[in-house]
Parts: C-alpha cells; structure tokens; sequence
C-alpha cells in the first residue's frame, strides 16, 4: 500500500488493541463463569477489580447476563468488539474484504450468542472469528508495516491485560514484552524507549507493583 | 436461472457479511442498513445492450461536449440552442470553474445514466448523474457472491462478466493521472455510500483517504504518512460533493474537504473525477436539452429517448403542464435521491392549487414529465414471484475511449404501488445480466 496516514495508523493500532481485549476478556469471561457455577457466586466483583471497570452489577446473574452484551455499557465485551469493527470498517484496503468479513462475522455472532440458550458456547464462536481474523491478516495483508502496527497493538493490550489481572507469572508478563518490542520497532510507530527500558526489570520483579507498570505502559507513545 | 433463486438467504447472508451496507440517518443518528438483494437479474440481451452502448456513448460523449463549452466558449448558448437563464441560474453551474480545463478535457469520467424501460419496451433516460454518482459496487460484489452460490446458472448461461468494473475504474483514473498515486477521497465512514468507497479502494488498489490526510504544497497534492513522509496524488476519485471540496474555494465551512485542492486542479496538477462543475451537465432542466446537444455538437440524432419533458419556463409548455397537471409528473431540479417529486394526481385541490401557483411564481424551478408506466420486474418476496418497478443505472466510463460497464445497478422499489426506486426510501437492488449472446 505504500504510505499510512496518522489516522490509518491510528485504526490499525486500535484494531489490535480492541480485538486483543475482546479475545482476552473473552478467555477471562469463560473462567470466570466457570468458577461462579458452584465455587465463588461474587467472583465477578474481583474480575471487575482486575479489569478496571465499575462494579455496576446487581448479582452475578446480572454480569453473566449484561457484560458480554450490555452496547450501552463502555466495558462490556460487546463495546469493545464494536470499537474494534469501527476501525476495522475503515480499513478495508489495508485489510481486504475477506479479512474484514471475520470482525463482521464476530459481530454477528456477538448479537446471535446474546439471544442464544447456551451462552458460552455461542461466544466460543466470537473468539473463532477472532482467531481467523488474526490468521487472514498473516495470510492476506501483504503491507508488512499494516501487519507490525497491528499486532503492535495486540502486544501492548495483551500485556496491559495481563499486568492488570495480576494473576499471571512473571515468565508470562516476560514473553509478552519480548513479543511487544520487535513488534514496535517494526511499526515505524513512534514510542517511548525509556518507557520499556524502565517496564523490562519491573516485569522479573515477583513483587511487581501493578499500578506503576499499568501507569508506565500507557506512556509507551506520549 | 431458476436454481440461483433457491439461494436468496444465502446470498443475502454472504452480503451480510462482506458488510455490504448503506448508511442513513434517522432522527439524526447514523445507522448502518443493509441493502436488500434480490436474486432476480435484470436480463438484457446482447443486440439490446448494444443499442444501449451507442446510444449511452452518444450521450455521454454530448454531456462532456457540453461541459467542456459551457465552461469554455459558451457557443451553445450564443447560438441560442439552450438560454442562458437555464445554465447561469442553476446551482449546478460553478462559476469558479468557469475557464478552468481538467486534464485531458474529460469532465465526466464516471456517468450514471438512469434508464426505465417502458411496457412497449422502449428506452427512456429518465436522469443524467455526472457528479458523484454511485451503485457499481453492489451488483459487481452481488456477482462474486452469486457465482459462488450458484455456479450451475453462470455455466449455464452465457453472461458478460462485470466484475471487471474495478480494472476498468483503474484504467479510467490512471488515463488522467497527472503523476501520482491514485486516491479515492471520501467524507469518511458516516457518509451513505461508504462501503462503496472503501470497496471500490481495495478493488483499484487506491488509496482511501479523507480530506485530513491530504494537503496541498506549490500546487501539487500529497497523501501524508504517519512518519512524516508524503506522496504526490496524481488523480482523486471524490466521493465529496463540489462545495464541500475546497474550503478555500467553495463553502468555507467544510472541514471534509482540502484546502487548495482546487488550485492544484486548475494548475494541472491533479485530475478530479469528475470535475468540478459536471452539475450543471445534470440539472434535471438541462436535461431537456440534451436530444439538442448530440445535435449541437455531435450532427446526430439522439439514440436514446428522453422521458417526454415540459419545461415550465416556455409559455406553451407551461400552459401544457396545467391543462395536464394529473397526468404529469413534477421534478423539482434542484432535488435528487427521489425527493421533490410530485405526481399531479396524488395533491388534493388545494395542494394541487398551492403547487401551481408555485410552478407559475419559479417556473425555471421545475420540469414536467408525461408518467411512463415503465414495466415491472418480478422480485422474489419468500417463494413468492411480485413484480416491481425498477430502473436501471448505467455507468459510463470516459478515459482513452468511452464505454459501456456490460450491467448496472437495477434497483426496484419495495413498496407495490411506488415508482421511488433510491435506496435511501426503502428500495433493493438486483444484479444486470447482459448476455453475451
């Protein structure tokens, strides 16, 4: 394709930061269900802790029901699955139609799962589609550098993700930055080296403080 | 052809979800829809296409006579085959463009001639679209989809392909390329037609871009790159209407446009498809004079027929059209997408009454037209054959020749007892076979 406008760069970006979140707050959502069957009803409240969001929730009947699919709610999966369409949507050149078409099909899948009788297994699909949106950007974006930002982006908000849920292991945290890095250089993207260089011993640390890496990650472009 | 009919979900769902949508607004807020697909194909055959492709080039190739006059030596108005109240009064005539020659004196390299077929099956172009006009997209993707779900039917007839609309877009754009990468711009995602902005990109291999990621520098065009890197533009397919693209030349409020573009144009530097202006060519008064203009500059005789027209303005026409109100249509000209067209018969007394006196106080406003009870095309509604009006888009193509896209975009109103095919109200759109033999 040539040469990204900031804008373009700008949806690329956000397009891996929001498919990341809906794939990883998916995967959370799926064990967290899981544990409020028969082990921890209120286990919802910590998951709103760990992801940042305002415990807005009734019961946990009410999370079950409304945060996966709640469009008026900013947190909710869905939300995020329709920011990520609407940098999608706009990206149709750099992605190609077939690309896009699996944002599309998670979308649908998304408002299909919210009407549906067996709610986990309807949004096992919209992690598929997800997972063959990522596979089609591999096997049909020629534009290496719409791919790097792309998947910059996916990085950084895995790894944001990761230090926020506090439960993953240092060797985790480790891997997701070394995926980060080439990812970064590789976008052209201009960012804060010194960011990293400070975030890198900071995630051997057993004793990590989140809240600073939280707070020194989303400096990584200022 | 019978077979591809059993596969309307699945085309419709395969639409669906290839995201092929139109925008609109309601109660100001933007909502995506999709645009309902009927399997049905308009059928033309090979020796009618062919009718149709010469008298479409005849017309086209006026329409850019015309142009290339109007905002040039204005003989046809000298020589008094058009009076200067129906080009200098119309909002269509710009008169920044006045003296200003687009690269290879091509004005309309992109026309949308609408067309209906009367029951006798006789041709009529009902409107002349040279500005923005927009629908290849649907039927060229409905065609992909379609030979997918149903190979048997195109194996068994024998049907021009027009998924070449992209390629023949491309070399449209590049015959007029001042040197540069070539550049659909678009007023972004909440515009009607974004899909087909974006589609059309990815099919050319353009650029998409919006007005922000251009800028104008010694009168050339650049794309710029988020590193700071720019690329020169060489043609920009706009998708932006006349006064919203240059701020610094028409309306200066818009913030979708880029400022300076104009000057690059008028310099040279940059090809705009189509050029600026092409509305006067499309003001539903001077389509009245086109039979005259393929006389005017072409010595011919007009191929296609225009939908027998009345203009207000002539004393004997006006007297026409009030003896005749309800048997009439009235187009206001300065209205498009189906909007101010009114049906004599459909006013009560004293509607009717308001709108005469209103025709008689801005007779240049509006034309008349006898109502041609152009023939129905059936639509598939369940297993269910109803048939609808429809019309048909042509798309013309001016680069190194003119020609003919072999289909079109039929579009056929959903509601049995309305003739308004546009999208925007509610109407579908089908595929436009033309056999090959």
């Amino acid at each position: 394709m040539g040469i990204i406008s900031v804008e373009k760069a700008d949806n690329l970006l956000w397009l891996g930061r929001y498919t990341e979140r809906v794939h990883t707050t998916l995967k959370e959502f799926f064990i967290s269900y899981d544990r409020m069957i028969d082990e921890d009803e209120d286990f919802y409240k910590e998951l709103c802790v760990r992801f940042r969001m305002p415990d807005i929730y009734k019961s946990h009947a009410d999370f079950i029901t409304n945060y996966p699919f709640d469009e008026n709610n900013p947190d909710s999966i869905m939300s995020n699955l329709m920011r990520a369409y609407d940098n999608a949507v706009i990206l149709r050149e750099f992605l190609g139609t077939e690309t896009l078409s699996y944002i599309q099909l998670a979308v649908y899948a998304m408002q299909k799962a919210k009407l549906g009788r067996e709610t986990l297994v309807d949004l096992m699909r919209v992690t598929d589609y997800i997972l063959a949106f990522w596979g089609s950007i591999d096997d049909e974006v020629d534009d290496e550098t719409a791919r790097n930002i792309i998947k910059a982006g996916k990085r950084l908000e895995r790894l944001d993700l990761y230090i926020c849920l506090g439960i993953k292991t240092n060797e985790d945290l480790i891997r997701q930055y070394n995926r980060l890095v080439p990812r970064l250089q590789n976008s052209g993207l201009s960012y804060n080296q010194s960011v990293l260089d400070t975030l890198e011993p900071m995630l051997h640390d057993p004793h990590m403080n989140y809240k600073t890496a939280i707070a020194l990650l989303e400096k990584v472009f200022d | 052809m019978e077979e591809l009919y059993t596969h309307v979900n699945t085309i419709n769902e395969l639409l669906a979800r290839y995201g092929v949508k139109f925008g609109i607004y309601k109660n100001n807020v933007f909502k995506e829809q999709l645009f309902p697909f009927d399997p049905i194909p308009r059928v033309i055959t090979e020796s009618e296409f062919d009718y149709l492709e010469k008298g479409l080039i005849q017309r086209v190739t006026a329409l850019n006579c015309f142009l290339s006059d109007i905002y040039g030596d204005k003989k046809i108005v000298r020589d008094g085959v058009i009076p200067e109240e129906f080009i200098f009064s119309s909002s269509g005539f710009l008169a920044q463009c006045d003296g200003v020659k687009p690269p290879l004196n091509i004005y309309s390299h992109i026309s949308g001639i609408d067309l209906v077929q009367s029951k006798d099956k006789t041709w009529y172009v009902l409107e002349d679209n040279l500005r923005v006009p927009s629908g290849a997209s649907y039927p060229m993707i409905a065609r992909e989809l379609c030979r997918r779900t149903s190979p048997k039917t195109f194996h068994d007839n024998r049907i021009e392909d027009n998924r070449n609309y992209a390629k023949m877009l491309k070399e449209t754009m590049n015959h007029v390329n001042t040197g540069g990468i070539n550049v659909i711009l678009t007023p972004g995602r909440y515009n009607a037609a974004f899909f087909e902005h974006s589609y059309l990109a990815e099919q050319t291999g353009s650029v998409l871009a919006t007005g922000n990621n251009l800028f104008v520098e010694n009168n050339n065009v650049y794309y710029k790159g988020y590193d700071g890197k720019k690329q020169r533009v060489g043609a920009v397919y706009r998708r932006i209407s006349d006064e919203y693209l240059d701020p610094m030349v028409f309306e200066e409020q818009s913030v979708i446009g880029v400022p300076h573009l104009f000057s690059a144009y008028r310099a040279g530097n940059v090809a705009l498809i189509n050029a600026p202006g092409n509305g006067i060519a499309d003001d539903k008064g001077i389509y009245y004079f086109v039979p005259k203009m393929i006389k005017y500059y072409l010595g011919q005789d007009s191929i296609l027929n225009n939908a027998p027209t009345y203009l207000p303005f002539y004393e004997a026409d006006m007297k026409y059209v009030l003896d005749n109100f309800d048997n009439l249509v009235i187009k206001d000209v300065a209205e498009a997408g189906g909007y101010g067209v009114v049906f004599g018969n459909s006013l009560t007394a004293e509607k009717k009454a308001d709108f005469i006196e209103l025709i008689k106080r801005e007779p240049r406003r509006f034309i008349a037209q006898e109502v041609i009870d152009f023939i129905d095309i059936d639509i598939l509604d369940f297993d269910e054959r109803k048939p609808r009006k429809a019309d048909l888009r042509a798309f013309v193509l001016t680069g190194s020749d003119v020609r003919v896209w072999k289909s079109g975009l039929t579009r056929f109103s959903r509601n049995p007892d309305s003739f308004i095919v546009n999208s925007s109200q509610g109407g579908g759109f089908k595929d436009t076979w033309v056999l090959s033999r």
